[in-house]
């Protein structure tokens, strides 16, 4: 069943390994006339259910010209409560209608009674909640009859009972699951510096061949008592030790299909723009590297 | 001297999954800080209350801005400081029952016709009700309009006992008060102008039968004559309560302009 999920991904337009942007709906019009050279764009498929209305006309217009990536955010793949079927259908026909190239969800979970949190909430790393997220991940897969990546999260507390490193959870839950990973290098940055953990043993337990994607985004600080705090509000540009991150992770492994996130505080087209080209310079050196290495 | 002195707390974890996600997500509504209960599953390196209340205060502001994303109106109208604390309030009482945001606030109207503070303030509700319908037209299903071969199809004769389908985005609002005025002139920041609360009432009909949404100003008939099409009424019974209600109402007129503009998107025998 695994092998036939991952080779199951023979969409129309795939993602290629070039810097892309998450489409937000202030920008719609400037792309559509514009046609900036962007590799591909990602959207939340949960900001896409409605019945109708301009938001599916806009996004049917610009996956004309565009890759398209649906990153979840609302199947809440850690939650003890089972996963809600009528938004899986929902996700699926999305799937069936946009083709998407990737498709992706968080190690998270947003629903703990019937109402909805609406933001990432951080897991327990045990053997149990592993095997809780496994059987959610294949639900998903086996609905939409595709992979999924997951994504690391960002966060803020741990809890006590936690007895798994997160890198080996994630990397875990990937491989029982046949999923891929999507690496948010600026989410490895925030939850390291959060808990002091290593950036370093963290990247090193990634194996990089199951990476289909890679996210970055802008952080803020926030003061804690004299103790600084990474809130990952996807509100600026992505830091320096982050884009440091980021160049060396694709100079050891190469390219892949990279994100930028700008969520929140969203920024003139022109800016979003800007970090794309960033991002893709970073690519193209990766791809020379490579290229030299061959030659 | 310690600044504060912290709870010595158990090393252990007593809670199973689910009710650790419960316990969490009742703190996340709370205003009160979390029961020690909870955090005794924290890892304690003397700010878990303050890791805590980033998850609380995310949940809030985040919720809170898809709120006003919602109802701008009402944002411009009370003020942006009384908006945080009502939309705050609004969150912890009604949580997101939807996994998408996209029409988050369904029971803001009636919320805050139950404030105190704002029972002066009586058109707020019903302003409230409009930007809600706006919304829920603008991600409304598409269907096609009516179109005139659909009409020369059906028999001339008996078009008093046809029925005639209003487009399902069509949201029927009546107010006392000139909340069309009150919403249109709050569009923009730096309106000026005054509006007097005698210039009421107000029937309106919300309506997106293409890519804009449509918020128009109709006579009581031609209100009443939608209100009875959507119930499933008849043409000519839905005429008849129309001119019940004002006698100079025109069906001629009001068809001429808007039979085939979107306002409707069928028209069959039964």
């Amino acid at each position: 069943m695994q092998e036939a999920l991952t080779t199951h991904s023979s969409v129309s337009a795939p993602v290629p390994p070039r810097a892309g942007a998450g489409l937000k709906s202030q920008h719609y019009q400037t792309i559509i006339d514009q046609q900036p050279d962007i590799g591909w764009f990602e959207v939340h498929p949960e900001n896409y259910m409605g019945k109708g209305g301009p938001p599916l006309r806009y996004l049917e217009r610009i996956r004309r010209d565009y890759p398209l990536s649906l990153h979840s955010v609302g199947t809440s793949l850690g939650s003890y409560l089972p996963l809600d079927q009528n938004h899986l259908k929902n996700l699926k026909q999305l799937v069936d209608r946009f083709e998407p190239g990737l498709v992706s969800e968080h190690l998270s979970w947003s629903h703990g009674y019937e109402w909805y949190t609406h933001d990432l909430m951080p897991l327990v790393y045990t053997e149990e909640t592993l095997q809780l997220i496994v059987d959610h991940i294949n639900q998903v897969q086996e609905t939409l009859q595709r992979q999924i990546l997951i994504e690391n999260p960002s966060s803020y507390l741990q809890f006590k009972k936690s007895e798994i490193p997160e890198q080996i959870f994630y990397v875990e839950a990937a491989k029982r699951s046949g999923a891929g990973l999507l690496l948010d290098i600026n989410n490895v940055f925030v939850s390291c510096r959060n808990h002091g953990w290593s950036i370093e043993e963290y990247l090193d337990a990634v194996p990089a061949e199951l990476v289909g994607e890679i996210h970055l985004a802008g952080h803020s600080i926030q003061d804690l008592e004299g103790q600084s705090l990474r809130i990952d509000d996807h509100g600026s540009t992505v830091c320096p030790e982050v884009w440091e991150l980021y160049r060396n992770y694709v100079e050891a492994y190469g390219a892949a299909p990279t994100l930028i996130e700008w969520d929140s505080n969203i920024p003139q087209f022109t800016e979003l723009y800007r970090e794309v080209r960033f991002a893709e310079a970073y690519l193209q050196s990766a791809h020379e590297c490579i290229r030299d290495v061959i030659s | 001297m310690p600044k504060r002195i912290y709870k010595a707390r158990m090393n252990v974890s007593v809670m199973s999954l689910a009710d650790l996600q419960r316990s969490f997500c009742d703190a996340l509504r709370s205003p009160n800080a979390p029961p020690d209960t909870l955090l005794d599953e924290l890892l304690d390196d003397g700010l878990a209350l303050q890791r805590f209340n980033v998850y609380r205060n995310n949940f809030i502001v985040l919720n809170g801005d898809a709120l006003s994303e919602m109802y701008p109106v009402i944002k411009r109208l009370v003020g942006d400081s009384a908006f945080r604390l009502l939309a705050s309030a609004y969150v912890r009482k009604y949580p997101p029952m939807e996994r998408a945001l996209l029409v988050y606030g369904k029971d803001f109207p009636e919320f805050l016709a139950s404030i105190p503070e704002l029972s002066t303030l009586h058109y707020l509700k019903d302003v409230a009700r409009l930007e809600y319908a706006w919304t829920v037209a603008y991600h409304a299903e598409d269907v096609e309009r009516l179109e005139e071969h659909q009409i020369t199809a059906l028999p001339a004769e008996h078009f008093e006992l046809l029925h005639l389908r209003p487009h399902p985005s069509m949201y029927l609002l009546h107010s006392e008060y000139p909340v069309y005025r009150i919403w249109e002139v709050n569009q923009s920041e730096d309106s000026e102008e005054v509006i007097s609360l005698d210039d009421g009432p107000t029937h309106l009909v919300i309506i997106r039968p293409g890519a804009r949404v449509e918020t128009r100003v109709v006579s009581i008939g031609a209100f009443t004559l939608l209100q009875k099409l959507g119930s499933g009424e008849t043409i000519g019974d839905a005429y008849i309560a129309a001119t019940r209600i004002d006698p100079v109402f025109n069906l001629e007129r009001f068809f001429a302009q808007h039979l085939f503009d979107g306002t409707f998107c069928s028209l069959t025998e039964n």
